[in-house]
């Protein structure tokens, strides 16, 4: 596949060696030629120093035979411009923009382009870990808007239902281990500890249930 | 002057043109709010402009363009310093909003071939242009002045004034050599209009009003415009 990456920072710089790792063809457009120095001297693929909105430049990246472009600049606007201009011009099939600042993400998403926002995600996982929870995100969907949570049933919850415990909580039971083997998990189940309860949520949603796993009044 | 319908223009961007062009329309009457962020703009034209028009926030948030009323705008100026920024507040102002009419300016002109329909971009102003193509004719056309260019063909409406010793001194109008593709539309002299008819003749100091093609402004000049200097006179 032939890649462009937009953007030679920390992000694009990674990405440029991860594409790379994996036979692809890539080029890195950066308009600060010192931001090449991200790149690992070792890496093989191509550089041009100019601001990618600039006229001629994407052709002269060869935008019309890319199959991808990420546009990763530390600028959400021209993430959104270069991104817009590759699907709608040049019909690049696969366009991913980073999101910088999370309060630009309604306009992200009313350009309709995919995007990814490191730094809501990680300032997310990092406040997921900060609270030492019960329940550990094994998978992340979107931007974490969505997360699959694995929860080792705690002595408080014995005996109660699984349709209870997530009952108005924005979460979904989607699987249950007990001794090693795993079921779709019924409203009607009734819960041992240490068993495995997968739910997915939101984050309202792993809080609600994380209310309800300390005894009312106890410590949390 | 025929009276005009008020319109509700939202202008992103309180620097210079955005100001500018806020304090012209609150002067014609439109109703005018002007989207800005930045502390040391916003205590400037604070001092320019009535309260009720300025709105204090980024412009690229759709909450703030909200609740600055782009729902109901006819017209959106794009005013801000990046241009990825003017052509992001384009695009979301007519397909998310339904704006009728967007005008963003152009910050620098190697990103002038993104301002189109693909950001819904109805206008963009191109400073640079404009100024270069100023300073062209200032260079080339001695006194005239373009007023307008004329939005359909390739006409212009410019104004001379005629220099003591150029051809025209002295001539009725319908002897003037006009270039084919010109028109005198008036004539002013002392501050007086006077109707260019055939029999009127040209004094030095008159104003003339023209209409005329691109090609032939240089034509037209040289008609009204100091006699051309005889290369290797001595002064």
């Amino acid at each position: 596949m032939y890649v462009i990456v937009v953007g030679c920072g920390r992000v694009g710089a990674e990405l440029a060696q991860l594409l790379s790792r994996r036979e692809h063809d890539v080029t890195v457009i950066d308009q600060v030629g010192s931001s090449f120095s991200h790149l690992d001297p070792a890496w093989r693929g191509r550089t041009i120093e100019a601001e990618a909105m600039a006229e001629g430049v994407l052709e002269k990246a060869g935008i019309r035979h890319a199959q991808g472009l990420a546009a990763v600049t530390n600028s959400d606007a021209v993430n959104a411009v270069v991104g817009h201009m590759a699907r709608e011009l040049y019909h690049v099939s696969n366009v991913v923009v980073r999101n910088y600042d999370p309060r630009w993400l309604p306009m992200h998403e009313a350009f309709g382009l995919q995007v990814v926002s490191s730094t809501a995600w990680g300032a997310q996982r990092i406040e997921e870990l900060l609270y030492q929870p019960l329940g550990r995100a094994v998978f992340s969907a979107g931007n974490g808007e969505v997360e699959v949570y694995e929860l080792v049933v705690p002595e408080f919850w014995r005996g109660r239902k699984v349709g209870d415990l997530v009952a108005g909580t924005e979460a979904v039971a989607v699987a249950f281990t007990r001794a090693g083997r795993s079921l779709l998990p019924q409203p009607d189940l009734v819960l041992e500890p240490s068993d495995i309860l997968l739910v997915s949520a939101t984050l309202a949603g792993i809080e609600a249930l994380r209310e309800r796993a300390a005894p009312a009044g106890g410590p949390r | 002057m025929a009276e005009t319908r008020s319109m509700f223009v939202l202008i992103a961007g309180g620097g210079r043109t955005g100001a500018q062009l806020a304090s012209f329309l609150v002067s014609q009457h439109h109703e005018v709010v002007v989207i800005e962020h930045r502390p040391q703009i916003l205590a400037h034209i604070h001092r320019e402009l009535p309260t009720e028009v300025v709105f204090e926030g980024n412009a690229t948030d759709p909450d703030v363009l909200e609740r600055a009323g782009i729902r109901r705008a006819q017209v959106l100026a794009a005013c801000m310093g990046g241009d990825a920024d003017n052509l992001a507040l384009c695009f979301i102002a007519r397909s998310r909003y339904a704006v009728t009419r967007t005008i963003a300016t152009i910050n620098n002109p190697r990103n002038a071939w993104l301002f189109d329909a693909h950001f819904h971009v109805d206008v963009a102003v191109n400073q640079a242009e404009i100024l270069a193509s100023l300073i062209e004719q200032e260079m080339s056309l001695g006194e005239m002045m373009t007023l307008l260019k004329l939005r359909r063909g390739r006409y212009s409406l410019v104004e001379d004034k005629i220099q003591p010793g150029s051809r025209a001194v002295g001539v009725a109008l319908r002897d003037l050599p006009l270039p084919p593709k010109a028109v005198i539309a008036a004539i002013i002299r002392n501050g007086e209009i006077v109707i260019p008819r055939g029999q009127v003749t040209f004094d030095a100091g008159d104003e003339v009003l023209a209409i005329v093609d691109e090609d032939e402004v240089e034509e037209l000049a040289a008609i009204f415009g100091h006699p051309v200097p005889i290369v290797g006179e001595p002064r």
